[in-house]
């Protein structure tokens, strides 16, 4: 390496002048005292937000055994994982969820099915057709299926005079021990149904949630796998609603 | 490698590093003491970062060196506007020897506070006297092109001088 350039010797002689009066010594010892001290300073202080962040979260365990705090934690997760990826991908994990949209003309007939409601009515796929469905496979110990839940009761309170609705179909294997203390809790106010192996391997349901939304004639025309974004089902229902 | 041992360790080069850096600040700098402030905060943030740690210390050192001193410099130069315009007010009594060599040394302060500070840092640490090989792992360039970047820091540096000076 050529180190011995012809520098400008004009610029050279200017910076040549900042060199430090030559009796002017560093103190290393003192440097390394005020350093040591600065450090210890520095351990202390992480120390202290480190205790802390562990008090924080040892103060707010027992709040969650209270119901208006556990809920009112659950409505704050859920508003930032409707508004944002990365909020869903820290508290889902970094599984990515999928979204396909049909187009009408490529649509295929969402397998037919007769389950019953939490008041033992039967309820048939068949029966909702002129109707746009959000067909919802879910579970109560499904953490991401609990953060759309308010989201599907506020599709059904919203659409529901446009020709939607909503149907959630649980796959506790409890079945209804579990699931209907559930909908008393999160006042669901859609109907829900507890399935089974057969209907959950109809439509491929293998992990939860799975959502689909099925258009008037009875055709899935979206399919959402794993927790998607409040955005993208509001997008995908109001399409399938202004088909003609 | 246990605490104790990274504490060691982390001494050990400080005690072999530290002059140095604390010199190249007070190149930058009219304080040495404050120089030598700014040393040590360089070696904290230094010791904090591991990626910084290992065959690379000295350079990443002088680097963030240079900068610490740039940005105080700066600071300083806002901070004394006035005291730019006027910076002897107050040292009457300086030989007028050591009065004119401090001159230059504002001067060139000055021009260093106002060029692109990855200039400033290369023609500093070059003053320090570091080799073509030490300024490219310092400041990340290739070391083919550090004749091309020196170049054209000087010729930055010489114009600045000139419209803000003249040629002296």
């Amino acid at each position: 390496m050529d180190n011995n350039r012809n520098g400008d010797q004009w610029v050279e002689d200017r910076l040549a002048t900042l060199r430090p009066d030559s009796e002017w010594q560093p103190d290393t010892c003192r440097g390394l005292a005020e350093f040591r001290e600065k450090r210890e300073k520095v351990r202390k202080r992480n120390r202290t937000w480190g205790w802390l962040a562990v008090g924080v979260v040892v103060a707010s365990l027992p709040l969650m055994a209270f119901p208006p705090t556990r809920a009112f934690a659950q409505r704050c997760v859920s508003a930032c994982v409707s508004q944002s990826s990365w909020v869903r991908d820290l508290f889902v994990g970094s599984s990515v969820p999928s979204v396909v949209y049909v187009k009408p003309d490529a649509r295929r007939m969402a397998p037919d099915f007769v389950l019953d409601d939490a008041s033992g009515k039967p309820v048939k796929l068949s029966d909702f057709r002129g109707k746009v469905v959000l067909l919802n496979f879910w579970a109560t110990w499904c953490a991401p299926c609990g953060i759309e839940i308010p989201w599907f009761i506020e599709f059904q309170n919203t659409h529901q005079s446009l020709g939607f609705t909503m149907l959630g179909v649980s796959l506790d294997e409890d079945g209804w021990d579990a699931v209907r203390p559930y909908i008393d809790k999160r006042k669901i106010n859609y109907r829900v149904m507890v399935g089974n192996d057969d209907v959950a391997q109809l439509y491929g349901a293998a992990s939860l949630p799975t959502t689909f939304i099925i258009d008037k004639s009875g055709r899935i025309a979206a399919t959402h796998v794993g927790l998607c974004s409040k955005a993208e089902y509001e997008a995908d229902v109001k399409a399938v609603l202004n088909e003609q | 490698m246990n605490s104790d041992q990274g504490l060691l360790d982390i001494e050990t080069i400080f005690q072999a590093e530290y002059q140095k850096v604390a010199r190249v600040i007070a190149r930058v700098l009219r304080d040495p003491a404050r120089a030598e402030e700014l040393a040590v905060e360089v070696f904290l943030k230094w010791s904090r970062n591991p990626k910084a740690h290992g065959e690379n210390s000295s350079a990443w050192l002088y680097r963030v060196a240079v900068r610490a001193g740039l940005d105080e410099l700066r600071r300083e130069t806002r901070r004394t506007r006035l005291g730019q315009l006027l910076p002897f007010v107050g040292h009457s009594a300086t030989p007028e020897e050591v009065r004119a060599s401090r001159e230059d040394q504002e001067r060139v302060r000055a021009v260093l506070a106002a060029i692109q500070p990855r200039q400033a840092e290369l023609l500093i640490l070059r003053s320090q006297g570091l080799s073509y090989d030490e300024l490219a792992s310092g400041l990340d360039l290739k070391p083919a092109s550090i004749g091309t970047f020196l170049n054209r820091a000087e010729q930055t540096f010489r114009k600045e001088y000139i419209k803000r000076y003249g040629q002296q």
